[in-house]
């Protein structure tokens, strides 16, 4: 699955509502943002903030409702299977509705080597 | 005791958007655009260095480094090292010419530490960027961004860094600048040069092999690190940490990360080396000061972020 969505648009400024599922955060994040900016623009935690960049695998979450638009995410931490199933890294994804997720961020000495 | 290897010659990045990357290394940082490939790989270069190109860009589906390879003085070097290099037990992988764009052929060799290296001795000499070869200028007027100088080093995370590090010294005649030692005598970090210069490789033991912690860059001056991190700002691009000074080498530095995740470090000063020169020893209970001289605390990211 070639996830590089270069031609989804990120210029939107309306906001959605989103919730760390089980914990006491919820912030507001821009169409625009990545989720993992728009929780530390919002001054809250619950996410490991990395690189924000898709590379790290630090910042991995599960969506557990609703909808987004994302960037290419390392393969190294999001499988093709996985990101079906609402596995992403906060990095690189846009809230396109309100949406709940849940931090999953990887085990560490995951190996990985790319072709 | 030197062995022929003279520098960092270039260093394979792997990005998950070309564009993007670009606008970072080029548009950004402020190296030179010097070609691409059929592969769609891109070449830059700092503007001082004298080779066609130092770094090199590849889309892929994860970020990180495929390779870095360091300049041998002539092609007997190559072809001692690469037996030398076999016998020490590492798998050996000629890559002919023109594989890298006007580059000569290459040796490829894995190392402990699940890094990949690539040792060469050709390479086009395009010259110093924008100035002459006779009666130079100071420095082109056409430079963009934070104006990186050069290529200069990588930290590299892995396992057994011990193992890398005499690979290093034994076969290719690096010298142990400085390093981080635990209570127990533990090496936890080796800065590795073969030159004058503070370091050209280092190392970090880390669980997971074959880790890129940064590639770095460097600016004349302390007062460029600074204006770096304006145009950090002013470009809204993800920082790690600084500007600030490291206590190993002493250089003037900042942190922060290309758009695939990949941490870039633009740095300025630093101390020199000499073959006789006894590695300067941290200890691993000082380790803060020695990674962030002013803080005096290591962060969290330092040690885990990764590709
Ligand atoms: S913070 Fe590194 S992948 Fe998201
Ligand atoms: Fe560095």
């Amino acid at each position: 699955m070639d996830n590089n969505n270069s031609e989804v648009r990120f210029d939107s400024d309306q906001c959605h509502l989103v919730r760390i599922d089980k914990q006491d955060v919820a912030f507001s994040a821009a169409e625009s943002r990545n989720l993992l900016v728009a929780m530390e623009q919002a001054r809250q935690s619950g996410i490991y903030v990395g690189c924000r960049g898709g590379g790290c695998g630090k910042c991995r979450i599960r969506v557990l409702d609703g909808d987004y638009a994302s960037k290419r995410m390392s393969r190294a931490w999001v499988s093709p299977q996985e990101e079906a199933e609402g596995v992403v890294l906060a990095c690189r994804i846009f809230a396109r509705s309100e949406m709940v997720i849940a931090p999953y961020p990887p085990e560490l000495a995951h190996s990985y080597q790319t072709p | 005791m030197r062995k022929g290897v003279m520098r960092p010659g270039h260093i394979q990045l792997r990005v998950l958007d070309m564009d993007e990357a670009v606008n970072h290394y080029r548009d950004l940082l402020g190296l030179i655009e010097m070609d691409r490939d059929e592969q769609g790989r891109v070449y830059l270069k700092g503007w001082t260095e004298v080779d066609k190109f130092s770094v090199v860009l590849r889309e892929a589906e994860s970020a990180g480094v495929d390779f870095v390879g360091y300049k041998c003085v002539d092609e007997a070097t190559v072809d001692r090292l690469r037996e030398e290099l076999v016998a020490y037990g590492c798998k050996v992988e000629d890559i002919p010419a023109g594989e890298l764009k006007d580059c000569g052929r290459r040796v490829r060799f894995d190392s402990p530490t699940g890094h990949m290296f690539e040792i060469f001795a050709t390479k086009t000499q395009t010259g110093k960027w924008g100035v002459g070869k006779v009666n130079p200028e100071a420095w082109p007027r056409e430079l963009t961004g934070m104006k990186a100088t050069r290529f200069d080093h990588c930290l590299l995370y892995g396992p057994n860094i011990a193992g890398t590090i005499d690979l290093f010294r034994t076969v290719l005649g690096f010298e142990l600048a400085e390093q981080v030692l635990d209570g127990e005598g533990t090496r936890l970090a080796g800065f590795l040069t073969v030159g004058m210069k503070a370091h050209d490789v280092a190392f970090i033991e880390h669980p997971e092999p074959g880790k890129l912690h940064h590639a770095s860059f460097f600016l004349d001056t302390w007062y460029d690190v600074l204006r770096a991190a304006d145009l950090i700002a002013m470009t809204d691009t993800s920082l790690d940490i600084g500007p600030t000074r490291h206590g190993l080498t002493h250089g003037e530095t900042i942190y922060f990360f290309d758009p695939s995740g990949n941490r870039t470090e633009v740095f300025a000063g630093g101390d020199y080396h000499y073959p006789d020169h006894e590695p300067v020893t941290w200890e691993a209970d000082k380790l803060g000061k020695a990674i962030f001289y002013h803080d005096r605390v290591l962060n969290e990211r330092f040690l885990t972020v990764l590709t």
